[in-house]
């Protein structure tokens, strides 16, 4: 039973349950959304938790290498942004449509 | 009660709520909205583990140059309010929303439980912190990660290249 004095000590593991949390609404918001766009935002929140267990990691071991790797999972959230909304721009093109509801018959 | 203690509450229950706001929101528009509000105090959490620059870049990257790309998108789309925006079956998105319950609550045991194991092996609790983490930053990401740091260059080229080439097929096999 977690008593009053873990709740006020911050540590290493409130950081993770934080970020397991967010990791975990941004699953519920891929399975439960219809919506490409809602999606790819979704997308976003789940690599933001990883950002957060890796700086939490990095700022309680004292290792810096940690960060490095937000630097890069940052930049490839970034580039798959930008292919993910490319992709979406196409086929609204297609169809005037984002509910993925609708995209069954995407054949060439 | 300390002051970070505080600041570490807060902002958690700000990024919390603002990321379950993403989810539940019917509005697209609002959903943009609010992670852009999910990204700044993820940036505040940076700052209150001494990630400076991780902040700073969060900032610039995220509720930049990301959160104005996904607003343009939704601008050209003009999308209003939508009908379908979840999907149907209650009990397929009740089996959805209880797995993830579930993962989360694995997740959470598992910290909870290696607990003893993590502090075993020597870590010694962030209490001196890293110092100037912004130049140990740049010499680690200019030795000993350069050729990463250099294949991430010709990546970005590649997508921005792949973006407009994508953007660009006007449907059939051939672009």
């Amino acid at each position: 039973m977690p008593n009053l004095e873990s709740l006020l000590d911050i540590g290493l593991n409130h950081y993770l349950i934080v970020s397991a949390a967010l990791f975990c609404i941004g699953m519920a918001g891929v399975l439960v959304r219809r919506n490409v766009l809602v999606i790819l935002m979704c997308i976003e929140l789940m690599l933001n938790a990883v950002n957060l267990s890796f700086v939490a990691f990095s700022h309680y071991s004292e290792n810096i290498n940690g960060q490095v790797m937000v630097f890069f999972v940052m930049t490839i959230a970034a580039a798959e942004a930008g292919v993910g909304l490319a992709l979406a721009v196409t086929i609204f093109k297609k169809f005037k449509e984002v509910n993925i509801r609708f995209f069954e018959q995407l054949k060439g | 009660m300390d002051l970070s203690v505080i600041l570490f509450y807060g902002l958690s229950l700000i990024v919390l709520f603002f990321a379950l706001s993403v989810v539940v929101s019917d509005n697209p528009v609002y959903s943009a909205l609010y992670l852009a509000i999910t990204m700044v105090s993820l940036s505040f959490v940076y700052f209150l583990l001494q990630a400076y620059f991780i902040a700073g870049v969060q900032l610039i990257v995220y509720a930049g140059a990301v959160m104005v790309l996904f607003v343009m998108v939704l601008m050209m789309f003009d999308l209003k309010k939508e009908k379908d925006s979840f999907s149907k079956g209650r009990i397929s998105n009740l089996l959805k929303v209880s797995s993830v319950g579930l993962l989360l609550g694995l997740i959470a045991g598992a910290v909870r439980m290696s607990t003893d194991l993590m502090s075993l092996s020597g870590m010694s609790h962030g209490k001196e912190g890293l110092g100037n983490t912004t130049k140990d930053l740049a010499i680690l990401l200019y030795t000993d990660y350069v050729f990463a740091f250099e294949l991430l260059g010709v990546l970005l080229l590649l997508i921005a290249v792949g973006a407009v080439a994508v953007s660009r097929i006007k449907g059939g096999t051939h672009a």
